[in-house]
C-alpha cells in the first residue's frame, strides 16, 4: 500500500507535466493528504455516479453527487448534485431506477462543466466511494475524453473497509456489503437511494461508523484504510 | 437546497421551534449542519469541545450528567441537546450511550433566528421557569379560541324573545323597562322594524351625564340601525366582532325578521350558567335518587368546561362548589329524616374537595367535628347522620374513602377537644402515621354546619405547626418522596433513577409534589388558606418561598392541571373512567418540552425544601 501511494503522488507528478491547462491540470497540482494524516484530520470527499450501466465504454455518467468531510464531520455546506445532459434519450429502466426524467437531462449541465467542478472539490483530497469500480473507472474515462489524459487519486472504498472487517469476524452473505444493509447493521437511518448525492452522504455516514469500529491504538492513518 | 437533502430537511422541520421556520428560513439553516457519528462511550466533545453548538439526535441516544454522575437528562431520536459553555463549577457530561448519528448546528445560527421567531427564541433562550410562564398565557389565551363556541352557533346561545320598545316612548319609559325586565339593553322598533338599540350604557352618556330629559323620545339616546347578527352566525366570531368593536349587545336576526339578542355575558360565562343549572338541580332535589340523578350531569358539566377553555384552578373550583351542595342536600335530607341534630356540629372535607382542586367524581373524604357538649348517647344521631351522608355521596358518585377517612369511621366522629388534641399529637410527636394524616387533614373545609369549629382548630394548629422544626422538617422529607421524573426518553417517561416508564401520572408526579410544597409553605408561614394556588399566593415573599418561585410553581400547576382536564376531558367523552395517567405517545413534542420545563420547577423547589430541613 505504502509503495502503491508513493507510487500515485509520482504518478501525480508525471501526470501533471503532460495534463493540458484546466481543470484536470488544477487537480494535479494539488499533492494528495499524506498517508500518515490521522482519517479524522484527511480531508474526504464522498463521491457518486448514477450511470446508465456498468460497461465503461457504452455507458454514461447521468448524474454526480459529492459532499465533503473534515474532522469527522460531514459538511452539508458542500453538498453537490447535477444531473448531466445527455444527447439520447434515456432508457425506461434508467428513468426508473434512478427517478430522472427526460426533462431533467435536457435542463442538465455539460459533462465538461460537471466533471471540472468535481475534480476542484476534490483537489488535495481523497475520494470515498462505495464500490470504487464505477467512480473510479468512469471519472478516468470522462477525463481521458475531455482533457486527454486519465488522472490517479488516493480512494477509500467503504465496500473494502466493510469487507476487511467482516473477513476477520468469518463467514458472511456478499449481500451484506451492500450500502443499504451496511447502513442496517449500523443502525444508520435507512436513506434515499439511487441518488448520487444521497449515496454519496450515506457512504460518507458509513465510513464514520466504520472507522470507529476500528481498533487502533494510536490516531488511525490514511493509509489503513486506502484501497 | 439540493431537493436530495429533503429527507433531512423534513426531520428537521418536523422538530420544535425549527418548525415554525418557514421553509426559506430552513433551507438557510440545513447548510449550516454538521453531520458526526459517535460511538458509545464516546465522549461529546473530546477536545477543546468549547464550541456552543445544537445537537439534533437523528439516530440514537445521549446523557447529560452531571459531575458526580447523576443522571440529568437523557436526549433520544428528534431530541434537541443545547450545549453552552458552563461554568467549571456546575460543568456537566455528556456521554453517547447509544451509538449515535448527530446533525450539528452552531449554537450562532439560532441567533438571527431568535430575533425574528419568538419561538426559536424562548427554545434556547429562555429557562424553563420563563417557557412555562409563556405557554400558560397563551393557553388562557387560546382557552377562548379552543371553546366550544368555535362549533356553536348563535342559535344555542342567544335570548329569545327579543326586548324591545317602541320608538315613541320616552327615554324613561325604556329605563322603567329594563329595570322591570332586569336587562341591560332594549331593541327600538318601528312596528316590526329594528331602528336601533339601547343599552344602560346610553342611558347614562348620553342622558345622565348631558342632563338629556328622560321625557325625549328613546330614539335621541339609541344607536341606529345597530350592527346584527343572524342566527347561524359562528358564535366564536360573534364574541371576536363584539370585542373588537366593543359591543356588548348584538340584536338576532332570524329569517330576516328580529329574534332576540346575545350579549358578550352569554357567550363568555356560559360555564357558569351551566353548573349553576346543575347546583339549581341540587338544591332542588326532594329525595337522594333525585340527586343521583343531577350528580349524573357532573361528568358532562367537566367536559363542557373544559371544552370552553376555564383553566384547571376554576373547574376545580366549580366542580367542588357542586361536591359542596350535594353534600349539603344530602345533610338536609338526613335531618329531614333523622330530626334535629342533638347538639351543633361541622361537616368537613378533606383531600381535594377540601383545596377546591377536584374533578368530577373522585373518593370522598369527609368527617364530623361535634360541639364539646355531646353526651356519648348523641353519637348515635352522628352515626346516623354519617352512614346517610357517606352512602349517598357514593351513590352520587363519590366512592368510599379506601383509606376510611369518613364521618363514618367513630375515629373521624369527634368533639371539637378531640380533633384538638389529634392535631396537637400530630405536631408533636410526628410519627409516620401522624404526617400521613397530617397531610390529609391539614386540608379541611367546612361543609355544612358550625365553621367556628374548624377555625378554631386551625388556627391553634397553624400557631404551633409554625414554630415545630421537627414537625416542618419530617413532613417535608414526606413529601420529597414524591419525585417528578426527569422528562422523557423516547415514548417512555425517565425518572431519575434512569428507569423507563410507560405511563406519566399527572397526579402523583407533578401535581401532588406540588400541592405538597404549598402546604408546607403553608404551615411554616401560617397560612390559613388550604387551596394550593392560594397557599402558594400567599406565602410568596415570605421566607419559605419568593415570589418568583410562587409565580413559577403556579404556573406549572396550571400547565400540568390543564394537561389532566383536557386528558379527563377525553375519556369522560369516550365513556371512560377518568384517571390521571398519560401515555408519553399521547404528548406532542412541545407538551413534552413544557412538562420537562415543569418538572423541573418542581424539583428545583424540592431541592430548596430539602436544603432548608436538612
Amino acid at each position: 500500500m505504502f509503495s502503491q501511494l508513493f507510487g500515485l503522488e509520482a504518478q501525480r507528478k508525471r501526470l501533471l507535466k503532460k495534463a493540458p491547462e484546466g481543470a484536470l491540470r488544477d487537480f494535479l497540482s494539488v499533492p494528495f493528504p499524506e498517508l500518515d494524516t490521522p482519517i479524522n484530520k484527511t480531508p474526504i470527499l464522498a463521491v457518486d455516479f448514477e450511470t446508465t450501466g456498468l460497461n465503461i465504454k457504452k455507458d454514461k455518467i447521468l448524474s454526480v453527487g459529492f459532499i465533503s468531510m473534515e474532522n469527522n464531520e460531514i459538511l452539508l455546506s458542500t453538498a453537490y448534485h447535477r444531473v448531466i445532459y445527455l444527447k439520447e434519450d434515456l432508457t425506461e429502466e434508467n428513468v426508473i431506477i434512478h427517478q430522472i426524467m427526460d426533462s431533467a437531462r435536457e435542463q442538465g449541465d455539460s459533462l465538461e462543466a460537471v466533471i471540472s467542478e468535481l475534480l476542484k472539490a476534490l483537489a488535495g483530497k481523497v475520494m470515498l466511494v462505495h464500490y470504487a469500480r464505477i467512480e473510479k473507472n468512469f471519472l478516468e474515462r470522462a477525463c481521458k475524453k475531455l482533457y486527454g489524459v486519465a488522472p490517479v487519486f488516493p480512494i477509500i472504498d467503504t465496500l473494502v473497509v466493510a469487507k476487511n472487517r467482516l473477513d476477520k469476524q468469518g463467514s458472511y452473505k456478499p449481500a451484506e456489503l451492500r450500502l443499504s444493509n451496511l447502513r442496517d447493521s449500523h443502525k444508520l437511518p435507512a436513506h434515499y437511494a439511487h441518488n448520487a448525492l444521497n449515496d454519496a452522504l450515506a457512504t460518507a455516514e458509513v465510513l464514520m461508523a466504520e472507522v470507529e469500529l476500528i481498533r487502533c491504538d494510536y490516531p488511525l492513518p490514511l493509509k489503513k484504510l486506502l484501497i | 437546497m439540493d431537493p436530495e437533502l429533503k429527507e433531512i430537511y423534513d426531520f428537521i422541520g418536523a422538530i420544535p421551534p425549527f418548525d415554525q421556520l418557514p421553509s426559506e428560513e430552513l433551507e438557510r439553516l440545513i447548510p449550516k449542519v454538521t453531520i458526526r457519528y459517535l460511538r458509545t462511550g464516546a465522549d461529546l466533545c473530546p477536545e477543546g469541545g468549547l464550541e456552543e453548538k445544537i445537537y439534533l439526535v437523528r439516530k440514537g441516544a445521549l446523557s447529560l450528567l452531571s459531575v458526580n454522575g447523576q443522571l440529568i437528562e437523557k436526549f433520544g431520536e428528534s431530541d434537541i441537546y443545547a450545549f453552552c459553555e458552563q461554568n467549571e463549577a456546575d460543568r456537566l457530561v455528556t456521554q453517547v450511550t447509544e451509538d449515535s448519528l448527530l446533525y450539528t448546528l452552531p449554537l450562532t445560527t439560532t441567533e438571527r433566528l431568535k430575533e425574528h421567531y419568538p419561538a426559536v427564541n424562548s427554545f434556547f433562550d429562555k429557562s424553563a421557569s420563563q417557557r412555562l410562564n409563556q405557554i400558560v398565557k397563551e393557553k388562557s389565551k387560546e382557552a377562548i379560541i379552543n371553546s366550544t363556541l368555535m362549533d356553536s352557533t348563535i342559535a344555542e346561545l342567544f335570548n329569545e324573545p327579543a326586548t324591545t320598545i317602541e320608538s315613541d316612548q320616552s327615554i324613561s319609559d325604556a329605563a322603567k323597562k329594563m329595570t322591570a325586565l332586569n336587562h341591560s339593553a332594549l331593541l327600538v322598533m318601528e312596528g316590526s322594524k329594528l331602528v336601533g338599540i339601547v343599552t344602560d350604557k346610553d342611558l347614562r352618556k348620553r342622558c345622565l351625564a348631558t342632563g338629556l330629559s328622560p321625557d325625549r323620545p328613546v330614539t335621541s339616546i339609541m344607536t341606529a340601525e345597530p350592527k346584527c347578527v343572524t342566527i347561524n352566525h359562528n358564535a366564536f366570531d360573534t364574541l371576536m366582532l363584539m370585542h373588537q368593536k366593543g359591543f356588548h349587545h348584538l340584536p338576532v336576526i332570524r329569517n330576516g325578521a328580529v329574534a332576540g339578542m346575545i350579549t358578550v355575558t352569554d357567550l363568555m360565562h356560559q360555564e357558569s350558567e351551566n353548573s349553576s343549572h346543575l347546583t339549581g338541580l341540587v338544591h332542588k332535589a326532594k329525595t337522594v335518587e333525585e340527586l343521583i340523578e343531577a350528580s349524573k350531569l357532573l361528568p358532562q358539566i367537566q367536559v363542557k368546561l373544559t371544552r370552553l377553555g376555564a383553566s384547571a384552578e376554576h373547574l376545580g373550583k366549580s366542580v367542588s362548589a357542586i361536591t359542596t351542595a350535594i353534600t349539603c342536600r344530602l345533610i338536609e335530607l338526613a335531618e329531614e329524616k333523622l330530626g334535629p341534630a342533638p347538639v351543633p356540629y361541622l361537616w368537613v372535607a378533606a383531600g381535594s374537595h377540601a383545596r377546591q382542586e377536584q374533578s368530577s367524581h373522585s373518593d370522598q373524604d369527609n368527617g364530623l367535628i361535634i360541639s364539646d357538649k355531646m353526651k356519648p348517647e348523641d353519637d348515635a344521631w352522628f352515626k346516623a347522620l354519617a352512614i346517610f351522608v357517606t352512602d349517598g355521596l357514593n351513590s352520587c358518585g363519590y366512592v368510599y374513602c379506601p383509606g376510611e377517612v369518613m364521618a363514618t369511621n367513630p375515629k373521624w366522629r369527634q368533639p371539637v377537644s378531640v380533633w384538638r388534641s389529634y392535631f396537637d399529637s400530630w405536631v408533636e410527636t410526628p410519627e409516620p402515621m401522624a404526617l400521613m394524616y397530617s397531610s390529609i387533614f391539614f386540608d379541611l373545609f367546612a361543609v355544612y354546619g358550625e365553621s367556628a369549629f374548624l377555625t378554631e382548630i386551625r388556627i391553634s394548629t397553624l400557631n404551633k405547626t409554625r414554630k415545630s422544626t421537627l414537625f416542618l422538617a419530617l413532613l417535608s422529607r414526606n413529601a420529597l418522596k414524591l419525585a417528578p421524573p426527569l422528562g422523557f426518553f423516547r415514548d417512555f417517561v425517565l425518572e431519575s433513577s434512569g428507569d423507563h416508564k410507560d405511563t406519566l401520572d399527572l397526579k402523583h408526579n407533578g401535581i401532588a409534589p406540588i400541592v405538597d410544597l404549598a402546604r408546607i409553605y403553608a404551615l411554616s408561614e401560617g397560612i390559613y388558606s388550604v387551596n394550593t394556588i392560594n397557599r402558594l399566593r400567599a406565602a410568596a415573599g415570605t421566607p419559605s418561598l419568593s415570589k418568583e418561585a410562587s409565580e413559577e410553581l403556579i404556573d406549572a400547576l396550571e400547565f400540568l392541571g390543564t394537561l389532566r382536564i383536557e386528558h379527563q376531558a377525553k375519556q369522560i367523552k369516550n365513556n371512560q373512567q377518568p384517571d390521571n395517567y398519560l401515555s408519553p405517545n399521547a404528548l406532542s413534542k412541545l407538551e413534552r418540552e413544557h412538562l420537562k420545563d415543569a418538572f423541573k420547577v418542581i424539583r428545583s423547589m424540592q431541592k430548596v425544601i430539602q436544603s432548608r430541613y436538612n
